[in-house]
């Protein structure tokens, strides 16, 4: 792992999902195991049913943005922006506040669902039809710039397409600007959105497959993935007196067959394996060490790991593995944990989140 | 910037040439070569020319991936073959990846997605494709790389953006090594996308010219190798050039239109100016994002005049077309090019100045002594972004 010589602190976190929006719903349903996947009755065109998907409502974000102001965002771009004011709300951040933020998005797919629609309007009436509206809100920046509009944050804003490793490089990002001093805070996270073209993916692909009931992420030889979406957010800062969730104090990113040796440590894992069985085989490396997931809670999608980073936070905060353990060891007090996500051809992405900075950490 | 970062290799190739050599040979020659495009049709009254590759390229994979990641590819494979790095000695290395794109990260197959909505039971193909063809994640595994990833979307910032993140990566000792750039094709769908924001001109784009109506669309790649310079330096390797700084900033204004009084261009450049501690004065040119519409040659104009007053000034979106998330790290691969060769092409497309902009760029092969200029991107979503380079120690 790279150790950092100053660790970022985590001052706030939001989330929304499935499960529903903020962190005690989040705790809830880890807790409880499993988020309950909804089953559309539709079909697709060429007959085949819906894979079930773990869908995610953007209720109450008019609590935090105009609703006039919400009018023309789409789904993904709501749930970037409910996610991105509710750990801006958690980490007591005001509007007159926000001078030295940066931003940072990391998305698997984008707004994949806009993104069709813009096709739908070259599709069904020409390509001199086509929607300008749609083709401005389906650029993979879009999430970002919205975060900028609605809540005035005009520092750094980058967004980030790595599919699993999406949210693992914003973090090299956010520390990067937070050690440089860019900027005093950085708010990070990831969003996907589901779509029927992903859904339709699913079900192709995995044609042949038991239809899951739900993700068990430590069965890594078998494919029990359920597509989710949402968004989470960090509120990092490079002050370590606005720690509230402890500090990301190490990071670290390659091929598993060359380094994971380094993130195997002492400190437990939260595994961000959510049932697909290409990546599962680069879990099972991982496997010596005390090992957590929460990914049956938020379901299977590429920014995943954020959903991890913000579990990572209020695991260190409350010293306890509030997710779905495989041994008896976890339940231990948690001081430190370790995100890691892989992705299909082997390349992971790690993260550690730890209750103390400094020595002795 | 704490310390100025190394370009030991440049990878390039556009419409101007599939070389950086090429490239720049042909922009001081004037040429431009924009057309109709050769890879799709469409069925606009209007054809919108756009700047394609000419010919085949170094194809440097034989795997099924989108023509976005084998530009990048091969502008990676020319970057590293004049870096001098041994692939040997890189895989004992943390050698981090970063790649500015639009297209490729975009899952828009019109033809799959046709086929969907009939009930057709499309092929899986062009997903599959699409899920090998993240930018930053095939070269990093062409080359067996150990090290961070990362494919920016920042619109058509994201080149620029690209390398002052890399730049930073190595600056934080995260990475060894970056290479760092972008890469974009041309695609039918961002083709109807601009031209239904009416922004695409039917003619050749004349950048701050009084008479300019649009961008063309073009394709390429850029892709520089960089790493720290006492790195460098220890590997006995001539640089060809330095970033010296990097700096962006957001308008917070609007999806697609620029800040009316260039909020975040200022911003950004403030920033690449403190960081690198080079004072306007010492730059020998400024290298526009100069799209050629309305909007962003109006704001540039003014930011030039507000913040980088009297600096001779080009656009290279006449000679390459507007590459998207490519066009920082091509423009990026020109600045270094001009700079090692001490004169910069004439502003393709300039004829009449607009006197509600008052700013001319330059219209001939202009010669310079300064060793330092800047490069400016604007985006989409309100992204700026800012490089400033060195000459390196090539001549």
């Amino acid at each position: 792992m790279n150790l950092l010589t100053q660790p970022v602190a985590i001052q706030g976190i939001g989330c929304v999902g499935a499960f529903g929006r903020g962190a005690a719903a989040f705790v809830e349903a880890m807790q409880r195991g499993t988020t309950a996947p909804q089953y559309h009755d539709d079909l697709h065109g060429d007959g085949s049913a819906y894979f079930p998907a773990f869908l995610a409502t953007t209720d109450g974000l008019d609590d935090y943005v105009p609703k006039r102001a919400l009018r023309r965002l789409d789904h993904y771009s709501r749930l970037a922006l409910l996610g991105g004011c509710l750990a801006l709300d958690d980490a007591g951040i005001s509007a007159d506040q926000r001078d030295r933020i940066g931003v940072i998005v990391a998305s698997g797919y984008g707004a994949s669902a806009t993104t069709f629609g813009f096709l739908d309007s070259v599709l069904d009436d020409g390509d001199h039809c086509a929607s300008p509206t749609a083709f401005s809100n389906s650029v993979h920046n879009v999430a970002g710039a919205y975060l900028s509009m609605q809540l005035g944050i005009h520092g750094p804003n980058l967004t980030l397409s790595q599919f699993e490793m999406s949210v693992s490089a914003a973090i090299y990002n956010a520390v990067c600007w937070l050690q440089q001093g860019r900027v005093d805070t950085v708010l990070v996270g990831g969003v996907d959105e589901h779509c029927a073209v992903l859904n339709y993916c699913y079900r192709r692909y995995f044609a042949e497959e038991i239809e899951p009931q739900r993700i068990e992420p430590f069965a890594f030889n078998r494919q029990t993935a359920i597509p989710g979406e949402g968004a989470a957010f960090l509120v990092l800062s490079r002050d370590p007196k606005k720690s509230r969730y402890g500090y990301i104090d190490a990071i670290c990113a390659g091929h598993v067959e060359q380094r994971a040796e380094s993130v195997i440590q002492r400190s437990p894992i939260l595994l961000g394996a959510d049932g697909h069985r290409n990546s599962g085989q680069w879990y099972q490396r991982c496997v010596g060490n005390p090992k957590t997931s929460c990914s049956a809670v938020y379901g299977s999608l590429p920014s995943g790991q954020a959903f991890d980073l913000v579990a990572a936070a209020l695991m260190v905060r409350d010293q306890q593995c509030h997710a779905a353990c495989d041994r008896i060891e976890e339940a231990a007090q948690i001081r430190q944990i370790t995100s890691i996500k892989c992705a299909s051809d082997g390349q992971f992405g790690a993260v550690r989140v730890s209750r103390w900075s400094g020595k002795g950490r | 910037m704490v310390n100025r970062i190394a370009v030991t290799g440049i990878g390039c190739l556009c419409a101007a040439g599939n070389t950086l050599d090429e490239a720049i040979a042909s922009m001081l020659a004037g040429e431009r070569h924009g057309s109709a495009p050769r890879r799709f049709t469409t069925t606009h009254a209007d054809t919108f020319p756009v700047f394609s590759i000419a010919g085949e390229f170094d194809d440097v994979s034989d795997r099924d991936m989108l023509r976005t990641s084998r530009l990048g590819l091969a502008a990676a494979h020319q970057a590293l073959a004049q870096s001098g790095w041994s692939l040997e000695t890189l895989k004992s290395l943390r050698v981090g990846v970063c790649m500015g794109t639009t297209v490729g990260s975009a899952m828009n197959n019109e033809a799959f997605y046709s086929d969907y909505r009939q009930g057709a039971n499309p092929s899986m193909t062009p997903i599959d494709r699409f899920l090998a063809s993240n930018p930053a994640a095939v070269i990093s595994r062409h080359y067996g790389f150990n090290g961070p990833t990362q494919t920016i979307v920042n619109a058509c910032s994201s080149g620029t953006d690209a390398i002052g993140l890399g730049a930073a990566w190595i600056n934080a000792g995260l990475c060894d090594v970056v290479l760092a750039g972008g890469a974009d094709e041309l695609c039918r769908t961002t083709y109807n996308g601009f031209a239904s924001l009416q922004i695409s001109s039917s003619v050749l784009c004349r950048p701050f010219d009084r008479s300019r109506c649009g961008l063309n669309l073009g394709e390429g790649a850029g892709v520089l190798v960089l790493e720290s310079e006492a790195s460098h330096r220890r590997r006995k390797i001539e640089a060809q050039g330095f970033v010296l700084g990097y700096g962006s900033g957001t308008d917070g204004w609007h999806l697609t239109a620029p800040h009316p009084e260039g909020r975040g261009l200022k911003q950004a450049l403030a920033e690449a100016l403190a960081v690198s501690r080079v004072r306007v004065e010492q730059l020998a040119f400024v290298n526009t994002h100069g799209t050629g519409t309305r909007d962003n040659d109006r704001v540039e104009s003014l930011v030039l005049g507000e913040c980088l007053s009297g600096l001779p000034f080009h656009s290279t979106k006449g000679y390459t077309g507007h590459t998207l998330g490519a066009a920082g790290a091509i423009e990026a691969a020109f600045v270094l090019g001009f700079l090692q060769r001490g004169q910069m092409p004439a502003s393709a497309g300039f004829e009449n100045m607009d006197e509600d902009l008052g700013a001319v760029p330059v219209t001939s092969v202009t010669p310079f002594d300064a060793t330092m200029a800047l490069s400016e991107s604007l985006a989409f979503g309100g992204n700026n972004a800012v490089l400033i380079f060195e000459r390196g120690e090539v001549s």
